[in-house]
């Protein structure tokens, strides 16, 4: 690893503690920061200071760092995939494909009075996101021009949030605003239990494309040199894409569709970093979308308090520039 | 020692094989080469044998095991691939590059060991590649890269070594230090090379066997390169015309081991320039002369079709030659391929049946900087002129291929330039002018036009801006297109031969021939003539084939216009429908510019009209192009035939011959006349059911002028098979069909001429209507024999290295 490699993990982290400290001093509620920590050491006094930042800042933070750090990680193993720095699960329809999934499960729950568990909303996202994923590889192996699949995936965007739409206006009951909210993307309204799902399964999928990283390297020069390696091509992909629809489901089920953080994201670091080792781009990019959405969830927060803003308006606000830029760039399609 | 090798191996894609019965074995320390023309298949037995492509049938086996039993981590110990094309990286140094090749022997998380980068450090030591260590390789030049990715592939410790084309992209400079990088590890370190290579001097240097894949998927020879590699083998694998390697590449470089009678063969030509001798063997070269002008239009195709006659008549076999024509009309040979009208014009001069290795690359303009381009009289595709540009060194070989194709039938090649050969902008990569005379080794015409003035300095000029050795080829002067009295132009010439220090050979008066001659174009268009009968052709927007009405202009009662606008079509005896280039967009052109509404007008007062071609679909109901073959979507056509046009991507294009099956309306006498020509279209015409009685006879929505009825006598209104096999329909006075040439036979000519002049009460000295082919054999001659009379053709016999003495012949 180059020096300046080090410096910059160590600035990563900086970071991370530094927008860790002020989401927990920031908010509705102004908490100094000497009566936060005591709280979170000391473990509450069942006040509402206490509630505020352990039952809904603490794991907000948690959700902005870990959901975050899994969109980043999952754009960068689509990238991989598609060897193509502008795929990302938002631009490719993947996380819409999730949301649908969802949100039909969810209008289904509400009607027939079923209470969902946290496992169940990944495994629809995960299983709307696999879908979505399919039909963007079928087009892939069509065209072989990355624009094309972009719009495709756009358009698969608008296909299932036209249909997300549709449910929800059929829905009946008041949960809709619930639902509304989610829709749209926030790290709001998450919970200790859902915390207690979803960080084992982001930490699966950390340590699996860690795993991957020999095989994403040479893969990267294409797949007849890697087979050419002794490497089992099939299987790779399957993994790859395997791990990668995990994590942007993963994220779906808990926090909804958040745009571009997977394409914004691994862009930075890999251009901040001068590296394209894998294992250096997933450890980095996972902690750069942790310190992102970190940040961006400040924002949403912060900016028009007590009104808060949708976190894609956020991140869309930073990342589709950057995919703009990324598209202008390239040579070829 | 380990060898890989191959039994009765077939490879292919979708179980197809593409190659046969392919054994080949590669040993450690032997470099075998794969060569032969592009897709051949030589990157798919590669790809197979690394094991990327299933084998279609037999087997792979390296060590005696077959490659499907061997695990993948083996195969890589083994094996390492360089396949073409590489992946963009990014923010990766050579090392890291290299380092990957270490895969096979890295752990899980691909860690590299001590051991590791020692191999690294080695290998690139060995492709001299240390200094580029820490650079970015993204940044390095192409060499440099193939350097790179060599010590990749021998990082992985290989016996067996495949490389796909690896100095094709490469300067000359690396492609030799490429090259001896290869043959010293190969030495040093005992690795089998199996490799595909276009460069077969480099070939020559760097194989111990070559196995030849010929473009019929098979393994056409194998062995040593040294009994493989002869001039005559490698020309035909690669369809070179005898000789044309070893112009290209000089003789000494490029003859890899001539045999020995062609040798022989060879100087005995050379001798025969000097010599009244003519050789007496299979292997002359016919003679050639070349016709240049130094600008469009200044004759070249009238010099060049005269000079065959000429030769003809002396009893010469002589045919004409243009490497490359740029026109809209063509001509369709015998065998259904298309040429250009010049050279068929010049081949009737000189008596022969036109072939299209007369006009190997045929450019027809689609639109302002595109065309579509034919070669040997197939479609290549569509180019921008810029990509063309690029593109046009690569169809050498088929120039030259055609060109030996006419020597087997020809003692003298008459070959046409085409425009200026000192168009200096364009003079690179020169195929048609004297990037042309080079490549045959022709002697020069060049032809200035006085007509149009300043003859000295178009000729003076263009020598000026020859390069020396082109203005060496040039061995006469021509003055064309001369009126008046010569004895004024005289010091004139004296002086051009004095500074230009080349003869005049001729000054040609003004000829007015009833010939063909594509490149009046402008002209033709302009003339608005008024004749006792008066025939218009709509100017459509893409006309194309308007040869077609040539015939016309011989009957001096006949005027013949082009019309573009609807008051234009007033007095018009005859409308005629011509060909297009694009039915759809003309047909929007006929709407938009009110022309439609003055046809059906025309139409229905009961006039003739008659469509050819497109202009036969357009009188139709329908023209529509599901396929997007002229881009796409559909139009109404005039509605004045019942029919249906489907424009499909496939191109009919044959040579037709019958009898007019039944007509109607004021041309009735038609039935059973014979007619020639050829049919050329995409798309295909059918009859649509009308309800009631077949009849046409209905009413046709105009914009502006609200209806017309279109009223017809009621037995002629019926619809009826015009030409044979469907081609064409007639009803009434309105006729279609798809054959062009259809007014080349006399008969039909006179009749059409001969009723419409009883319908106006005219009456015509009808003899003079001659049959059309007599008439250009008559023009023909007079051509020759007016050059005969102002050239020296004693002077140009001696230019092509003949002495011709014999005018008893």
């Amino acid at each position: 690893m180059t020096k300046r490699c080090t410096i910059l993990f160590g600035v990563e982290i900086l970071l991370i503690i530094l927008l860790v400290i002020v989401n927990i001093h920031t908010g509705s509620t102004d908490v100094s920061l000497s009566e936060a920590l005591s709280i979170i050491v000391s473990g509450g006094k069942g006040d509402v200071t206490s509630t505020i930042i352990l039952d809904i800042r603490l794991p907000r933070i948690i959700a902005a760092f870990v959901l975050g750090g899994a969109l980043a990680l999952s754009g960068y193993l689509l990238q991989s995939f598609f060897h193509n720095p502008i795929a990302g699960p938002f631009v490719l329809g993947i996380s819409s494909g999730a949301k649908l999934v969802v949100a039909l499960l969810m209008v289904a729950a509400v009607e027939y009075g079923m209470v969902l568990s946290s496992v169940s909303m990944i495994v629809a996202a995960l299983f709307g996101s696999l879908m979505a994923t399919v039909f963007v590889i079928l087009v892939a192996k069509k065209v072989h021009n990355m624009s094309i699949l972009i719009v495709c995936g756009v358009m698969i965007g608008y296909i299932c949030s036209a249909v997300t739409e549709l449910v929800v206006s059929f829905a009946s009951d008041s949960n809709i605003v619930n639902l509304h909210t989610w829709s749209l993307g926030s790290f709001s309204s998450v919970s200790w239990s859902q915390v207690y799902t979803f960080v084992p399964v982001v930490l699966i999928g950390l340590v699996a494309a860690i795993l991957l990283s020999k095989g994403i390297e040479a893969f990267l020069y294409g797949e007849q040199y890697a087979f050419s390696l002794g490497m089992n091509v099939r299987l790779f992909r399957v993994l790859l894409i395997g791990v990668s629809s995990l994590l942007s489901a993963t994220v779906t089920a808990f926090a909804g569709p958040i745009s571009f953080v997977g394409i914004a994201v691994p862009h930075i670091i890999r251009s901040t970093f001068h590296t394209a080792k894998p294992l250096v781009m997933i450890v980095a990019s996972f902690l750069g979308g942790g310190a992102f959405c970190l940040f961006c969830d400040l924002l949403a927060r912060y900016l028009f308090a007590p009104t808060e803003l949708s976190i894609s308006t956020i991140t869309a606000i930073f990342g589709a520039p950057i995919v703009i830029s990324l598209m202008m760039k390239r040579k070829r399609g | 020692m380990l060898e890989l090798h191959t039994s009765e191996l077939s490879v292919g894609y979708n179980k197809k094989p593409l190659i046969s019965d392919i054994c080949l074995a590669v040993k450690q320390g032997g470099i075998v080469a794969l060569v032969g023309p592009n897709g051949a298949g030589k990157s798919t037995i590669l790809k197979t044998v690394s094991g990327m492509l299933e084998p279609v049938d037999g087997a792979i086996y390296i060590d005696g095991q077959e490659l499907r039993n061997i695990s993948k981590s083996q195969r890589a110990k083994w094996m390492s691939v360089m396949m073409t094309g590489r992946r963009d990286t990014e923010y990766t140094t050579c090392y890291e590059v290299v380092s990957v090749g270490r895969y096979p022997f890295t752990g899980l998380m691909g860690t590299l060991s001590d051991a590791d980068h020692k191999a690294i450090e080695e290998a690139m030591a060995l492709v001299g590649a240390t200094e580029l260590r820490d650079l970015d390789f993204d940044k390095i030049s192409d060499g440099q890269k193939q350097r790179v990715l060599l010590a990749r592939a021998l990082v992985q410790e290989p016996k067996i070594l495949i490389l796909d084309e690896p100095t094709s992209f490469l300067d000359i400079g690396y492609k030799i230090e490429f090259i001896e990088n290869l043959k010293k590890l190969v030495k040093e370190k005992q690795i089998g090379v199996l490799l595909s290579m276009h460069e077969l001097e480099l070939v020559r240097n760097v194989a111990d066997q070559v196995i030849c894949i010929n473009d019929h998927g098979e393994v056409d020879c194998m062995g040593p390169v040294s009994e493989v590699f002869q001039t005559a083998y490698i020309e035909r694998l690669f369809h070179i015309a005898p000789g044309g390697f070893e112009r290209i590449y000089g003789r000494e470089n490029a003859a890899l081991k001539r045999e020995e009678n062609t040798e022989v063969n060879r100087d005995y030509r050379d001798e025969d320039s000097d010599s009244t001798s003519k050789p007496v063997n299979s292997q002359r070269r016919a003679h050639f002369l070349m016709v240049q002008g130094t600008m469009s239009s200044a004759g070249k195709s009238l010099v060049a079709a005269g000079l065959c006659r000429i030769f003809k008549q002396d009893g010469y076999r002589v045919v004409p030659f243009k490497s490359q024509n740029m026109a809209l009309n063509s001509y369709i040979t015998e065998d259904g391929l298309e040429m250009g009208r010049a050279q068929v014009m010049q081949a009737e001069a000189a008596g022969v049946k036109p072939s299209v290795y007369m006009n190997p690359i045929l450019l027809k303009p689609t639109d302002d900087c595109g065309s579509q381009v034919i070669v040997n009289g197939k479609v290549v595709g569509n180019m921008r002129a810029r990509e063309y540009f690029q593109y046009k060194t690569k169809l050498i070989p088929d120039i030259l291929h055609a060109v030996e194709k006419l020597e087997e039938e020809a003692d003298i090649i008459v070959i046409e330039g085409a425009g200026s050969p000192a168009e200096i902008n364009l003079k690179q990569n020169d195929i048609v002018n004297m990037g042309m005379a080079k490549l045959v080794d022709a002697p020069v015409l060049l032809v200035g036009d006085i007509d149009r003035g300043g003859v000295f300095a178009q000729l003076l000029g263009t020598l000026e801006l020859l390069e020396p050795e082109e203005r060496d080829r040039v061995k006469g002067l021509i003055i064309n297109k001369f009126r008046g009295d010569k004895t004024i132009l005289d010091p004139g010439i004296e002086m051009l031969e004095e500074r230009g220090d080349i003869p005049v050979t001729g000054v040609l008066p003004y000829m007015n021939l009833h010939l063909e001659d594509e490149d009046s174009l402008t002209e033709r268009f302009e003339r608005k003539a008024k004749g006792v009968i008066q025939i218009s052709v709509i100017r459509l927007p893409h006309i194309s084939n308007f040869t077609d009405f040539d015939v016309f202009e011989q009957i001096p009662e006949v005027a013949l216009q082009y019309i573009q606008r609807p008051k234009e079509l007033e007095d018009t005896d005859l409308l005629i429908l011509p060909g297009t280039k694009n039915t759809i967009s003309d047909m929007k052109w006929l709407k938009e510019s009110g022309m439609e509404t003055a046809i059906l007008k025309y139409a229905a007062k009961g006039n003739p009209v008659i469509g050819i071609c497109g202009g036969y679909q357009m009188m139709g109901q329908k023209i529509a192009d599901p396929n997007g073959v002229e881009g796409g979507g559909e139009i109404a056509g005039l509605g004045l035939l019942p029919l249906e046009t489907i424009l499909e991507e496939r191109k009919h294009r044959r040579q037709v011959q019958g009898k007019i099956q039944d007509a109607t309306g004021q041309f009735a006498e038609w039935k059973d006349l014979e007619y020639t020509g050829y049919e050329i279209h995409m798309g295909s015409t059918r009859l649509v059911e009308v309800p009631g009685t077949g009849s046409v006879g209905s009413t046709v929505e105009t914009p502006g002028t609200g209806s017309i009825e279109i009223t017809h006598d009621s037995d002629s209104s019926a619809i009826v098979e015009f030409t044979e096999g469907q081609t064409g329909y007639a009803s009434g006075n309105l006729y279609g069909t798809y054959i062009h040439g259809f007014f080349d036979r006399s008969e039909i000519v006179e009749t059409l001429i001969q009723k419409i002049a009883d319908a106006k009460g005219i009456s015509l000295a009808m003899n003079q209507v001659m049959d059309y082919q007599e008439l250009k054999e008559q023009e023909y001659d007079l051509l020759a024999n007016t050059m005969r009379e102002f050239m020296d053709m004693k002077k140009i016999y001696e230019m092509m290295g003949l002495h011709h003495d014999r005018n008893e012949v």
